[in-house]
């Protein structure tokens, strides 16, 4: 290789330019000797032996890696984990239905079950509540009576 | 990930990390340590991977921030600078005294490089060592293209002026 055409890769190389393709160049052209190498190109040298040198250094090989082995599953092995989810849904199913019935159960004892254990606290309270019912009852009934009277009304004007 | 994600990906590029260990740790044994943390590490993230696109560069950034851990952790001190005299091969050398010259010329390289900070000295061995792109070089280390090559070239302007200093001029 002509020194010129070094010189320009050297430029590139300096200035961090340089492709790796250039720095291959530079890496073999270093790596002869030249007897008649002009000083510019010569402080160059031992940078690119010494980048050859470092590349080519061997290190010891590193032990192979063991890997812990793995234990591959048939389509068979599978049976228990389906089994498992089975059997969960069913308990979970079951689990719920005796909830619901035990629910229903109480409410309907609930329902079945005396509020009052005196019989005459019992007669006040259902008497206070009958009459209640029968004053609103009454108030409605005034009501509709007025209306009543109404709608007759109106009928005699219209049958004049 | 699955296993053979991470068999296909991951276990061939042990060697690389390890290399990228070494050079910022100067340590085999700790290079190695790093490695298997690195290992580990990439396992328990596998649900990452899957948004990953470039793996080696994550993993090589794994490797660079437990081994920069490391070094903070233990006031962590480069060894390797001073073990190496004598590891160049003299074998091809044409006489004992060129190759003890060559040997000198190629441990002031190093250490001149090896007193670089940090950032520096990190992206001339992933550039000029291990022969990583920018694109990639950028991924490594989470900065953008420009900052690379920014980065780069006063990485090399700085070993240049430090060799010229040494007077560290051609070798034989």
């Amino acid at each position: 290789m002509e020194y010129n055409k070094v010189r320009e890769l050297l430029e590139r190389y300096w200035e961090g330019e340089s492709s790796l393709e250039d720095e291959v160049l530079l890496r073999s052209f270093f790596a002869v000797d030249h007897s008649d190498l002009p000083a510019d190109l010569l402080e160059a040298q031992p940078m690119f032996r010494y980048f050859t040198e470092e590349a080519n250094r061997e290190l010891p090989v590193l032990p192979e890696l063991e890997l812990p082995p793995v234990i591959k599953m048939r389509s068979l092995d599978h049976w228990m984990k389906y089994a498992a989810i089975f059997l969960i849904a069913v308990g979970l199913g079951y689990a719920g239905r005796q909830f619901q019935l035990k629910q229903h159960r109480m409410d309907m004892v609930l329902a079945q079950k005396d509020t009052y254990d005196d019989p005459q606290k019992a007669f006040a309270v259902t008497q206070k509540a009958l009459q209640l019912l029968a004053k609103n009852l009454n108030k409605g009934t005034t009501k509709v009576q007025k209306l009543s009277y109404f709608n007759e009304a109106t009928e005699k004007i219209k049958a004049d | 990930m699955s296993l053979s994600r991470f068999l296909s990906q991951v276990v061939p590029i042990r060697q690389k990390l390890y290399r990228f260990a070494y050079h910022l740790l100067g340590n085999e044994e700790d290079a190695h340590d790093i490695t298997q943390d690195v290992m580990m590490k990439v396992w328990q993230q596998q649900e990452r991977m899957a948004e990953l696109e470039n793996m080696e560069a994550w993993c090589m950034r794994i490797v660079r921030n437990l081994s920069l851990d490391r070094m903070k952790s233990r006031k962590y001190r480069r060894s390797e600078d001073l073990d190496r005299a004598g590891e160049v091969a003299a074998e091809h050398q044409p006489s004992p005294h060129m190759a003890t010259e060559r040997q000198d010329v190629m441990n002031r390289v190093h250490t001149t490089i090896a007193e670089l900070p940090e950032k520096y000295r990190t992206i001339i061995q992933l550039r000029d060592i291990d022969g990583y792109s920018y694109q990639e070089i950028a991924e490594i280390l989470v900065i953008e293209l420009s900052e690379v090559k920014v980065n780069l070239h006063r990485a090399r302007k700085a070993v240049r002026e430090k060799l010229q200093k040494l007077h560290v001029y051609g070798v034989q």
